[in-house]
């Protein structure tokens, strides 16, 4: 099996603004991140041969003809895919897959949500706020369970197996996420830009506990597109392109909530997909190797499990690493530099693609006041569904 | 616009033995009679041989609690009358696991590894729900 590792270059990215954008239409978002990209890259939609639209929900059920109206595209392919919360960073790989067979030289990806005009807050369950019932074949779970509620379920577990206090184990959690919003507050594309302590997150409302209001990320708009080129051909776009080194996907075939060896203080897609990357991009070390990433911090614990799964640290690590600062924006690994999931909030179908745009514009020396120092290889890491059983992501790029 | 209901089981031919015997008080499992393993959800076949000699069994009703949380937030929907209420994850005696609810109890007074035992209550005149309770409460 080969690698895609350099075979394929990202040469333009594209991001909105993130949040209650309800001024601006699908459509309208969509173009936004496009036209930028296709600036950034110094293409026009004259130039692209096919493209991949990541969106979970948005515009359903027509989403791909819509879009080539939107984007006055020239009768180019355009295909639309949906694969959870990791939506845009899979149409990122069919692109990159495309582009190293050879099939195409030049290809866009677009990831894009509309959120807030449909009332979803997060909180509803699949069936009822919804108002359908779920064809899930697995009818014994749970019917009043909402997401932060499977993502507590992995806190309390976690705190329970390394001994920590309910108070000792939401502090940890509380850091994170005063981190991020840190980080955030750099970021003008951020649907929130506010420090915020942990006096604050540990005062929060509590949605399920563990979770407090400020452990979880929150609702938004947005839509992010990058160009993707043959990896020989990428500096005649620009001087400094951003190579793919690795695109992994781990789907899990357990049911957790059934099985009594389901480890819930661990994500093991997470896990697997991680390895594949590894092995992918040449990665002996993640800890050394790995200079930045972006996670999917849709709540603190899962962030505090990435660090554990992703081998920045051992099992049981997260605390002490949280402690000394390992992945603040000038620690050791800096992870959310652009402040995550938590500070953009998760248009689920463009998440994927916001992480890679930020990746990008660090490896380029243009991310402003959130700048690392000499950054190498980035990961993005995009998880979708619930720790019983998720879909994971793990994208790594350099220059 | 009326308040909406709670959703009740599907109920297909695999699963109606076991909301018949929770419909009488009872918590049963599957057993398999080749390779011995309890068996839930219900299956038509054993999950680890594929075996389709399965029988029902009773079940101890005693497990622990492996993790949990309390919903203290939800859109509107027909739980939010029981916020706060706890969703937990059960291991039984029998080495099988369940999804389900911990009643009985102050829901800040649970806790992983905590001794429960199947209490039941009534979701509608067709349902009866097994439900957890602390070990020995009332």
């Amino acid at each position: 099996m080969e690698s895609i590792k350099d075979k394929v270059a990202i040469v333009g990215t594209g991001c909105t603004k993130f949040g209650e954008n309800w001024d601006l239409s699908l459509e309208d978002m969509i173009i936004d991140a496009v036209y930028e990209a296709y600036e950034d890259a110094g293409i026009g939609p004259e130039d692209v041969q096919a493209v991949w639209f990541g969106s979970y929900w948005s515009g359903i059920p027509a989403p791909s003809q819509p879009l080539a109206t939107a984007l006055k595209l020239d009768y180019k392919p355009v295909t639309r895919l949906e694969n959870m919360c990791a939506t845009a960073s899979d149409a990122l790989r069919q692109a990159a897959y495309a582009v190293a067979a050879g099939v195409c030289d030049i290809a866009l990806v677009i990831g894009a949500e509309k959120l807030k005009d449909s009332g979803y807050s997060g909180l509803p369950t699949d069936d009822i706020a919804m108002g359908n019932v779920s064809t899930a074949i697995n009818t014994f779970r749970s019917r009043n369970f909402t997401a932060p509620g499977h993502f507590a379920m992995m806190a309390t577990s976690y705190f329970n197996k390394y001994g920590l206090s309910p108070e000792a184990g939401k502090e940890m959690l509380a850091k994170i996420m005063v981190k991020n919003h840190h980080n955030g507050t750099m970021s003008p594309k951020a649907h929130f830009q506010k420090e915020i302590t942990v006096e604050q997150v540990l005062k929060a409302p509590i949605i399920a506990w563990p979770l407090g209001l400020l452990d979880c990320c929150g609702v938004s708009d947005g839509a992010a597109a990058a160009i993707l080129v043959r990896g020989d051909m990428a500096r005649n776009f620009r001087p400094d392109p951003v190579y793919i080194k690795a695109c992994q996907i781990a789907v899990g075939p357990q049911e957790g909530y059934m099985n009594p060896r389901h480890d819930w203080t661990m994500v093991k897609e997470t896990y697997r997909a991680g390895i594949a990357a590894y092995a992918e991009a040449g990665i002996k070390d993640p800890r050394r190797e790995i200079s930045m990433a972006e996670v999917h911090d849709c709540f603190s614990i899962t962030e505090a499990v990435i660090y554990e799964d992703l081998q920045f640290t051992r099992r049981g690590g997260a605390r002490e690493e949280i402690e000394a600062g390992t992945f603040e924006l000038h620690g050791e690994l800096p992870v959310n530099m652009d402040g995550g999931l938590k500070c953009f909030g998760h248009p689920i179908g463009a998440t994927g693609l916001r992480m890679v745009y930020e990746l990008c514009k660090q490896i380029q020396g243009k991310a402003g006041p959130r700048q690392i120092k000499n950054p190498g290889l980035g990961l993005a890491h995009n998880l979708g569904g619930t720790p019983g059983g998720a879909t994971v992501s793990v994208i790594i790029v350099g220059p | 616009m009326s308040a909406p209901e709670k959703p009740a089981p599907p109920v297909n031919y695999w699963t109606k033995p076991y909301w018949n015997a929770a419909n009488e008080g009872k918590l049963i499992i599957q057993r398999c009679l080749d390779c011995q393993k309890h068996i839930f959800y219900p299956r038509i076949c054993c999950p680890f041989c594929f075996s389709d000699r399965i029988e029902w069994v009773p079940a101890s009703g005693k497990g622990r609690v492996y993790t949990y949380t309390v919903v203290r937030s939800n859109a509107p929907s027909a739980f939010i009358g029981d916020m706060p209420f706890v969703i937990a994850i059960v291991r039984l005696e029998e080495g099988v696991q369940m999804l389900t609810n911990i009643v009985g109890c102050d829901p800040d007074e649970v806790r992983c590894e905590m001794p429960v035992e199947v209490t039941f209550e009534r979701l509608n005149e067709n349902f009866v729900l097994p439900k957890f309770k602390p070990a020995g409460s009332e």
